[in-house]
């Protein structure tokens, strides 16, 4: 027990209820220390310090970006880290792969399920490392050992039933009996509770419970506070990629979790002269996005962005943010309501006619949305401009004015890279952020939809867009901005609406709001009606 | 410099292939006991008179024709990130029935051989446009319908032949639609040799060469210098960035396959209105197969394509004079597929070395400015590793909703594989 004591914060002993007792004598189920990765330019994890003791549920909390994916793929085997040490059961070891650590008894069950829909449950449960007889797939044995587990851990799985007759709550239990079937005794779970409705989270919670009491470790991942205070044993907090601290859920607050979470450092965009005009140039009248099956995904969703205007929508992922912004590009269908840029109702149009009508868009995944990235920036420079000058001239391409537009922009934006000819893959992720944001705001739009607009870019290049994007809204260019950086949000919103579920279920003013509230306000710990 | 290793790079895949290539099927041949050696000597063997030579020429010439343009329709589909199998069932169906029109009419020259050419393109765009309509309607894969609607109109145009457009008597050995008239032939390009001072083979040059040229140029102007070319690329690079950019890609796939069906109807001209002059059992089949190989050896691109008939057509032409020698002819379909599979290598190779040497060139660059490359380094390999790239900066939710399925699907493959 070297390095005792270095988290510092309220360490929960005296919790845990297993056999060896607390203290000294019993090696961690897996101990963390100072584990460092850096990707080239960022620092994704750096000195992260996690104990976690054998038969706990210990919960890994921290905001979207936070480094706790970085943190178990290096738990898990799918890349190493740069500085640190990992340690099961007290004994260093060295994972090269997940299989490594599959060996060594760490399971992870993933977010998106990784089953075979047409396979029986039995079928998922050995794929992989199916016990044979005589070289065929002995079924026999297989159902055996798949009954034993569903008994022993109560799963209630009937292991011939197709897993494309099953709900999203028992592919779930599927995956953890994949797991345990391949005799993990450490189970990772990857924000498990996000595709779950509220009596399916119970369900689980009773399963991780049954879980605990046959003495498997099970580390959680969320950034549901009140989720992670009903079920942990210890929660650990990291934030912008290192751990700041540990918890015990039966005395601290969500409050007090979100502060952690959220650190309280001032945000560093910053806006305070008001350009907000009169005309709108963007409105959303009721806007109805629906899914297939379940809730719609955007639910009756009215705002307004004025010329000059900033409108932040803050939300925790995947409480439809990405489907708004495919409402407003014309991406998707909408199900209702009506969307207008300027006086124009632009409901029906096509993306295109869109784009030509003045709509900007920095998409939040640039690599599947904003970029080719086998085809040189000239071409990328006309991406989503293709029918406007200087790119074109009438049904032609204009190779010479687009390679000369990509050189002004490469000079005006600060776009690091040979030249025009240089393939888009070739520039680094702030690089192409900064290509894109050039490519759009050289249009001009009326109403730039930016999404994740800093996502995944270093600090200069952060800064840098921050800048530009406040430079535009001096100019009286009307810009959405959904992103997941609270401070990013709150510095440069002139108006911020939460979303939730598909709902726009506050808006504050930014100037008076603390990264604390929004944080509470995006969980749902808070409301409207008043503060949790 | 640049331009010069660029050049070096887009020759050194398929020279490398082809070595490639003729070292295995060397190696095959000594195997059957077919000395190799000897194999290439007739290969390349023109014959001894200037005449002879031309002669070889021509009929080299003549293949290439159909070969290049089978390879460019299906080149265009590919560049959408279509894959069109059924360029077979299209050209035939449209040489059937553009024959049975051009024998059906009587019109001045030139207008009834461009009825005839018109009859094939329309004819075998909708033949592909149904592969569209049901990809676009009810998401069936273009693979699959354009498979099955190979077999189709393959049973379609022998029921034609045999049927309403049989031209020949009864109990001929060959059933053949009835003759065009002289006036849909297209006259053959023997003039030049006499312009060039050759000896004039007996052999007819097609025509139709001359409208290979002119429809390789327009595509090759239409997809690298348009806004349609560029909207068909982007679909093709990247189906979801397209869409973001405002393509429409249901519009985009049926345009598509409208022109590489299109095409892919003129791929039996130039023997139609070349030499046959009727559409008949033994009309010459496979090209469709073979256009897609054609556009693999020519990388998608019209002067690749023209390069790779062109090789095609020679392997081609030593048939007749390797089986007179008595070697099996099979050694050519040999070389053949032994080329299309070492480019198919090659090609992934090349465009790795390239990415790579894009990549390293900026990095140097990227670390003077102190800026993070996690973004290429990462997506060398597509959605799997953009889900690394966008967590190992401070990616977020990206990362965590959709593309991370992406790559942890592939590392349980990783893990199910060890």
């Amino acid at each position: 027990m070297a390095t005792a004591g270095t988290s510092g914060g309220p360490a929960s002993t005296g919790l845990t209820t297993d056999g060896g007792g607390p203290g000294g004598g019993t090696p961690l189920a897996v101990e963390l220390r100072g584990i460092t990765k850096r990707f080239p330019g960022v620092v994704a994890n750096k000195d992260i310090e996690l104990r976690v003791r054998r038969g706990e549920v210990h919960a890994i909390v921290g905001e979207n970006g936070a480094g706790k994916s970085t943190l178990m793929k290096t738990l898990y085997g799918m890349h190493r880290p740069d500085e640190g040490q990992i340690l099961l059961d007290g004994r260093e070891v060295h994972f090269r792969s997940p299989a490594d650590a599959i060996a060594a008894g760490i399971g992870m069950v993933h977010q998106h399920f990784m089953l075979a829909d047409n396979f029986t449950v039995l079928e998922n449960v050995v794929l992989g490392s199916e016990p044979t007889r005589g070289g065929r797939l002995d079924r026999a044995e297989a159902r055996r050992r798949t009954r034993e587990i569903s008994d022993a851990y109560a799963l209630g799985l009937d292991p011939d039933e197709l897993v494309e007759d099953l709900g999203v709550g028992d592919r779930q239990r599927v995956e953890i009996a994949k797991v345990l079937y391949r005799g993990a005794t450490t189970l990772i779970l990857d924000e498990p509770t996000a595709v779950l409705v509220p009596q399916e989270v119970d369900e689980l919670f009773g399963n991780l419970a049954e879980l605990k009491r046959e003495g498997l470790t099970v580390i959680f991942i969320s950034h549901k506070l009140d989720e992670v205070r009903k079920v942990a044993d210890s929660i650990t907090v990291i934030r912008r990629g290192t751990t700041v601290g540990t918890a015990d859920p039966k005395t601290t607050t969500a409050r007090q979790l979100a502060e952690m979470m959220v650190g309280t450092e001032l945000p560093s965009p910053e806006i305070r002269t008001s350009t907000v005009r009169e005309t709108p140039v963007l409105q959303l009248r009721d806007v109805t996005v629906a899914a297939p099956t379940g809730r719609p995904p955007v639910d009756d969703v009215t705002l307004t962005v004025r010329e000059g205007e900033v409108v932040g929508i803050a939300g925790v992922e995947g409480n439809g943010q990405a489907e708004l912004v495919d409402a407003v590009m014309g991406l998707r269908h909408l199900a209702a309501g009506t969307v207008l840029l300027g006086g124009d109702d632009i409901t029906a149009w096509s993306t295109r006619a869109r784009r030509e009508a003045g709509l900007g868009f920095i998409p939040e995944d640039r690599h599947r949305q904003g970029m080719l990235l086998e085809a040189p920036l000239w071409e990328n420079r006309i991406l989503g401009h293709q029918t406007r000058p200087p790119a074109v001239k009438g049904p032609f391409i204009d190779r010479r004015a687009a390679r000369a537009d990509t050189a002004r922009i490469m000079r005006d934006y600060d776009v690091r890279a040979p030249g025009p000819d240089t393939l888009a893959v070739a520039l680094s992720g702030g690089n192409q952020q900064k290509l894109i944001v050039g490519r759009e705001m050289s249009a001009a739009p009326r109403l730039l939809l930016a999404a994740h607009p800093t996502r995944g870019v270093d600090v200069g290049a952060q800064g840098a867009i921050w800048r530009l994007l406040e430079a535009a809204r001096a100019e009286g260019m009307g810009i959405l901005l959904i992103s997941a950086d609270l401070d990013e949000l709150i510095g440069l919103s002139d108006t911020l609406h939460v979303m939730l579920r598909g709902r726009l279920v506050a808006t504050l003013d930014p100037s008076a709001v603390t990264p604390e509230e929004l944080g509470g306000y995006m969980t749902g710990a808070r409301t409207t009606a008043g503060a949790a | 410099m640049n331009v010069l290793r660029r050049i070096g790079l887009s020759l050194f895949a398929p020279v490398l292939a082809v070595v490639v290539a003729v070292l295995i099927s060397s190696a095959v041949m000594a195997a059957l006991q077919v000395n190799p050696l000897r194999v290439f000597e007739i290969m390349v063997d023109f014959g001894d008179t200037p005449s002879q030579q031309v002669t070889a020429l021509v009929v080299v010439l003549n293949r290439a024709v159909p070969l290049f343009l089978a390879g460019l329709a299906v080149a265009i589909a590919f560049r959408m990130g279509l894959f069109n199998i059924g360029v077979e069932g299209q050209y035939r169906l449209a040489t059937i029935l553009a024959a049975g029109a051009g024998a059906a009419v009587a019109l001045p020259g030139p207008l009834h051989v461009l009825l005839i050419v018109v009859v094939a393109m329309v004819v075998a765009a909708i033949w592909a446009g149904i592969v569209a309509v049901l990809k676009v309607t009810r998401g069936v894969s273009e693979v699959i319908s354009s498979i099955m609607l190979n077999v189709i109109a393959l049973g379609v145009a022998s029921f034609l032949l045999t049927g309403p457009l049989r031209g020949s008597p009864e109990g001929a050995s060959i059933i053949a639609t009835a003759d065009i008239p002289e006036s849909g032939w297209m006259p053959s390009l023997n003039g030049v040799f006499g312009l060039l001072g050759l000896a004039n083979p007996p052999r007819q040059l097609y025509g139709f060469l001359v409208v290979a040229v002119v429809v390789g140029v327009l595509i090759g102007v239409l997809l690298n210098r348009t806004r349609f070319g560029f909207d068909l690329r982007a679909a093709g690079l990247s189906p979801s960035a397209a869409s973001a950019s405002g393509v429409d890609s249901r519009g985009m796939v049926i345009k598509t396959m409208l022109l590489s069906g299109a095409v892919a109807g003129l791929i039996g001209m130039p023997d139609l209105l070349g030499s046959t002059h009727s559409y008949t059992t033994d009309f010459t089949s496979g090209l469709g197969f073979l256009g897609i190989a054609v556009a693999l050896l020519g990388r998608n691109k019209p002067v690749g394509i023209a390069l790779g008939a062109l090789l095609f057509a020679f392997l081609d032409r030593s048939l007749v004079p390797l089986q007179i020698q008595d070697f099996p002819a099979s050694v050519v379909t040999i070389i053949q597929g032994t080329i299309v599979l070492a480019v198919v290598v090659a090609n992934e190779v090349v465009r790795r070395v390239a990415r790579r040497s894009a990549e390293r060139g900026s990095a140097t660059g990227a670390a003077v400015a102190g800026d993070g490359s996690t973004g290429p380094g990462q997506a060398a390999s597509g959605a799997a590793s953009i889900g690394g790239g966008a967590d190992g900066g401070e990616g977020t939710g990206a990362g965590e909703s959709r593309t991370t399925g992406a790559g942890q699907r592939s590392d349980e493959r990783q893990e199910t594989g060890a």
